[in-house]
């Protein structure tokens, strides 16, 4: 599916290593390094950025059809009255595992898929600032995912999954109420993945920040650049509070802790504001990758720029900030006392300004565009049209009192469903579509694509729109059956024929995925070239799918949009022209003197230790013995191996100090530095470089 | 664009048109039973908080509008036909012409990030108005206060006639909370284990239940009825069974059902059935139920030192730890049965009492049950988890009587239906 011809080359007269030197690059012998680019294996060692992207994005479409099958059995069972379709034992671990699922183990890995792919090429750098740790993120994520999602089988089809809610409310979640191990998979679980995200969110601020090219000052970069730049921060800030939460908790549950019991004088409060502290960020988390996806799709498209780009920049700033203040609207019936309720109404009530700007702006450049309603055209302008509506529920849910009505019923349900699926999936959705090519060299079918987004609005805005009766109308969020007399049954029967729809709409998604692959492989491959779109950011500037290397050269930007202002200009009437075609603009990928860093062993086998560690926690602590012992060799091992492979790639002479990338220094201080000790740089000063076999 | 496509496209939007018009249309038509609406308040909160919302509910349909039809008109005007397919599978689109490059316009932007500010501002005035009205809910010393007691799955209200929270109850109920019309009744809301939500949709929003607290709230209905309510806070296995209702009386009557739930029971005619039911149940059931004047601590064999120790928080209320409650009128971990054939609903009002008896509830110590709900209490008695999960291991919930014979519970169910 992917590149067949990656190399990774080497100079002929590989500086060879007398044996002196090389011994000390191996100090025990068996820290060498993978080599390779090609075969299953290499996907497992990569510290490609691109590939670990790609990988995200796999793992996360895996866990949306499990999340997306647990929304199928909660249908089933709200379809009638006195459903018995699973029981509400069941029930309780189907809607909660469904939560942390789409949250945890979709969105958020679909929105790091992004990030990991894009943003090294958008600001023109050649891998993140850490490459091994951002493997480490993605396995620390599979394997934080793999733990929870296996709590549905172990002991039992549901015996063990987590039946707290996502939200996981003390003390509902300690030992006497839950006794199964399901809140301990949560606890444990959603602890890796904190580790996998904050990981990742350093590394993404680190390569924003140190390894934009020449010229990409921060007012150059893409909106997208800058959303997911501010999701890491989120990020960053958010994780440690639920961080504390989730390992008090575990203390609780474990070994006996009081934090969360009552009868020893808890308040069962700290947990809702601990949670919620990182939450409300979370919903921003979730949701501003999409926006800065659909602020890419929608100028291409358009044929236009972003309309106020300084302004959604600034309106996403905000709510990166605004996003702080606002926890407590989920506790508006909880007892927090009128003055907080006052307080965090009001801020609410604001936080919908910043978003209403991105609205507004996203309208005002279609306005007078010349619109292609190409798929992700589609799926972007669905973020406008549905956000808006679960941007005005919520509106009224910060409406204090009236909240105390609609809180925990089916209207937030419809609420946050219009965010979360209306805007983030939609969205990240819309990015497939637009960068599918640029991946994968091929495009996938417009004529699939189309009728899978149509299938699945429709079918969305028929399962979540009846929720607001549904919700006002006064049914509560998990229950696991209601009365018959309670005049309930003609929405959640449309609701749950309209999942079917949304289903319907998601497997025709990967039926165009097979029938693209299929149909391109048939057509002989053919490329679709480095700008399929006429789009506008620095990633179409080089070959589809991008080269190991990113870039033949280094970029100099010289004003936001670069790529686009290389291929276009004005002629003497102001009228815009041509200036050079895509091609001629975007790198080639044919410079095969480039240096990158080499794979690693240790990301997966330290992943691999902390997953050890996490079920030895939750069943036996010898076996968490074992998983450390794991964990710090895998620590050692990285740690001890040398910085190349010193038979694989070419240069292995500048790894060690830390910042010998003297070539591409930042004289005029506008972009950051563009080098540092572990990631890849180009080699420009052997021009003796001859192409040498491809390896693996 | 394939006229197959061109002609799925269509079919997708008339579909959602009608669709939408379907749904609105329905909706209206379909006011059938919603006894849980927030749409039509019965109470006076309830009814100043449709009063706050429905004008923002109205707003918020505006800008859905707009919105709405700007994208739509958007793409009518600007859309460039043909353009969405024009490149083929693997090729190009080619589109030589540009619109005007506009990069924005700081006065539209300032103009609209004030507007709505302006707008939520104005909002935030109402809301904060309300909500302080709304807060306002101390009730004054003589009024009746109710302390309202979430469990896992089912709500104990005590009722404490001088309003003082402190001293005993007057009398304990379950589940179905009984207020005269018109009046305020502070309502005192706390928890026994994990939170809870208390919610009577009609009358007001809803207030947390939460272990170690306590919280004001209150209600008022301005007109006679049956309000139904359901717990709203996740609160484990059985949440969805976990329901309520509230009943307002006229003044008279209330003074009535008041008056008669302080009267104890009486213990039945030995070698009736009704006396070999209330045997059965001083060896079955009165180790957690309450029957005042007929079961005694000692029936209730309470032991606290064998349960679980989570369950000591239920201390406060029970067990040794009950503090100045009189063991007869406090509940054990079930609810209080002194009354129960005054109810409408049993076992967290899941299930109804008296069969199609609509308004018809024998609040007032009515002795006809020509209606009642013999097979779903018998089913009850024999079998409570089957028909409402529980997990009775670890006191959660009522455990099964499979024991019994079709006699026993025939008596014990005899027994009950004396308890007017």
């Amino acid at each position: 599916m992917t590149v067949t011809d990656r190399t990774i080359t080497a100079p002929e007269e590989t500086l060879a290593l007398p044996a002196g030197p090389a011994i000390a690059h191996r100090p025990l012998g068996v820290f060498t390094r993978p080599q390779g680019s090609e075969g299953w294996r290499s996907w497992l060692f990569t510290v490609d950025h691109k590939r670990i992207g790609i990988m995200y994005g796999a793992a996360a479409l895996f866990f949306f059809l499990v999340g997306g099958a647990e929304a199928l059995f909660i249908r089933l069972q709200l379809a009638t009255p006195n459903g018995s379709v699973i029981g509400a034992g069941t029930y309780n671990g189907v809607f909660t595992m469904h939560g942390v699922t789409m949250v945890f183990l979709v969105i958020m890995p679909m929105a790091a898929a992004f990030a990991n792919y894009l943003l090294p090429l958008q600001v023109g750098a050649r891998d993140v600032a850490f490459p091994r740790l951002n493997a480490f993120s993605f396995w620390c994520f599979l394997a934080g995912g793999m733990l929870l999602t296996s709590s549905i089988l172990v002991g039992g089809w549901f015996q063990n999954a987590p039946d707290g809610g996502w939200f996981a409310y003390a003390p509902n979640t300690g030992l006497l109420f839950s006794p199964s191990k399901g809140i301990d998979f949560y606890a444990v679980g959603l602890q890796i993945l904190g580790i996998a995200s904050l990981v990742s969110a350093i590394n993404l601020i680190v390569t924003v920040l140190n390894m934009r090219t020449k010229g990409m000052s921060f007012f150059r970069m893409p909106v997208l650049t800058w959303m997911l730049l501010i999701t890491q921060f989120l990020l960053l800030f958010a994780l440690p509070v639920i961080t504390v939460a989730l390992f008090l908790l575990m203390f609780d549950r474990l070994w006996d802790a009081n934090f969360f019991n009552v009868e020893a004088g808890a308040d069962p409060l700290l947990w809702q504001h601990l949670f919620w502290i990182f939450g409300h960020p979370e919903v921003y988390i979730l949701i501003l990758p999409a926006f800065g996806i659909v602020s890419e799709i929608i100028p291409t498209f358009s044929r236009k720029p972003l309309f106020g780009y300084h302004f959604m920049v600034a309106s996403g700033i905000a709510i990166g900030f605004m996003g702080w203040g606002v926890w407590a609207h989920h506790m508006f019936t909880s007892g927090v006392g009128p003055l907080s309720v006052a307080a965090f109404s009001v801020s609410t009530m604001f936080i919908a300004v910043p978003t209403g700007v991105k609205i507004l702006n996203w309208l005002a450049t279609m306005y007078r565009g010349r619109l292609r309603f190409t798929t992700p055209m589609l799926y972007a302008v669905g973020v406008v049209s549905m956000f808006t509506i679960g941007g005005l529920s919520g509106v009224t849910h910060s409406i204090a009192p009236s909240d105390t009505q609609q809180t925990d019923t089916y209207y937030i349900v419809a609420h946050f469903h219009y965010v979360i699926f209306g805007g983030a999936l939609l969205g990240l959705f819309g990015g497939f579509y637009y960068w599918w090519p640029k991946a994968f060299g091929y495009k996938l079918n417009e004529g699939w694509g189309k009728a899978s987004f149509w299938v699945m609005l429709i079918g969305f805005n028929f399962t979540f729109g009846p929720m607001h009766i549904l919700g006002l109308q006064g049914m509560s969020r998990r229950i696991a059956t209601y009365r018959a007399d309670e005049g309930f049954a003609l929405w959640n029967m449309v609701a749950t024929i309209s999942s079917f729809v949304i289903a319907v709409g998601v497997a025709m998604f990967f039926w165009n995925v097979y029938v693209s692959t299929r149909n391109w492989r048939r057509a002989g491959r053919p490329n679709v070239g480095p700008d399929p779109w006429d789009a506008r950011g620095l990633e179409w500037m080089t070959a589809s799918p991008v080269p190991e290397h990113n870039f033949d050269e280094d970029i100099e930007v010289d004003r936001l949009d670069h790529f686009w202002h290389r291929k276009y200009g004005k002629d003497e009437s102001g009228r815009i022209v041509r200036a050079a075609t895509a091609e001629e603009v975007a790198h080639d990928g044919s410079n095969t003197n480039v240096h990158l860093p080499s794979p690693s062993y240790w990301p997966i086998v330290l992943s691999g230790g902390i997953l050890l560690v996490g079920y030895g926690l939750i069943y036996n602590l010898w076996l968490a013995a074992a998983g450390l012992v794991f964990l710090v060799g895998a620590i050692y091992g990285w740690i001890l191996e040398p910085a190349d492979d010193p038979d694989a790639a070419g240069h292995h002479d500048d790894h060690d100090d830390d910042h010998g990338d003297d070539d591409h220094g930042d004289p005029d201080g506008n972009g950051g530095p563009s080098g540092n000790g572990e990631s890849a740089s180009p080699e420009t000063e052997e021009p003796e470089t001859e192409e040498a076999a491809s390896v693996g | 664009m394939s006229k197959r496509l061109k002609a799925l496209l269509w079919l997708s939007s008339l579909l959602i048109t009608a669709g939408t018009v379907v749904l609105i249309v329905v909706s209206i038509v379909v006011t059938d039973d919603h006894p849980l609406s927030t749409l039509s308040p019965v109470g006076r909160q309830g009814r100043d908080i449709a009063e706050l919302i429905n004008p923002i509910f109205i707003v918020a349909g505006v800008v859905f509008f707009l919105v709405q039809g700007a994208v739509l008109a958007l793409w009518w005007r600007y859309r460039v036909a043909g353009s969405d397919t024009g490149d083929g599978e693997f090729g190009y689109y080619e589109d030589d012409e540009f619109p005007e490059q506009i990069h924005g316009n700081n006065r539209l932007e300032i103009a609209w990030t004030i507007v709505p500010t302006v707008l939520l501002a104005v909002i935030s005035v109402f809301t904060l108005v309300a909500l302080f009205a709304l807060d306002d809910v101390k009730a004054s010393d003589e009024d009746v206060v109710v302390t309202v007691i979430g469990q896992q799955w089912w709500w104990e209200y005590q009722y404490h006639l001088d309003g003082d929270t402190n001293s005993p109850p007057d009398f304990v109920t379950a589940n179905e909370l009984v207020i005269p019309v018109g009046v305020d009744i502070a309502l005192d809301i706390k928890s026994r284990d994990v939170i809870h939500s208390f919610w009577i949709p009609k009358l007001n929003g809803k207030r947390d239940a939460v272990p170690g607290r306590s919280h004001d709230w209150v209600i008022q209905a301005e007109e006679p009825g049956r309000y139904r309510g359901q717990c709203t806070e996740f609160c484990g296995l059985s949440h969805g069974y976990m329901k309520m209702v509230a009943v307002a009386l006229p003044p008279a009557e209330f003074a009535q059902w008041r008056d008669n739930q302080i009267t104890p029971a009486d213990i039945p005619q030995e070698g009736t059935p009704a006396g070999d039911g209330w045997a059965t149940f001083s060896q079955q059931c009165a180790n957690c139920h309450v029957v005042n004047g007929v079961t005694s601590a000692a029936n209730r064999g309470g032991d606290p030192e064998s349960a679980p120790d989570g369950w000591a928080i239920y201390g406060e209320f029970n067990g040794p730890n009950a503090g100045t409650y009189t063991d007869e009128l406090v509940a054990g971990a079930a609810p209080n049965l002194t009354h129960l054939m005054t109810r409408g609903t049993f076992a967290g009002s899941v299930f109804d009492l008296y069969l199609n008896a609509g308004d018809h509830i024998p609040y007032l110590n009515l002795a006809d049950q020509a209606t009642l709900n013999r097979s779903d209490l018998e089913a009850w008695i024999y079998n409570a988890p089957e028909r409402k999960p529980a997990d009775a291991d670890d006191l959660r919930g009522m455990p099964a009587r499979t024991g019994l014979t079709p006699t026993d519970i025939d008596n014990v169910v005899a027994f009950l239906s004396t308890l007017d």
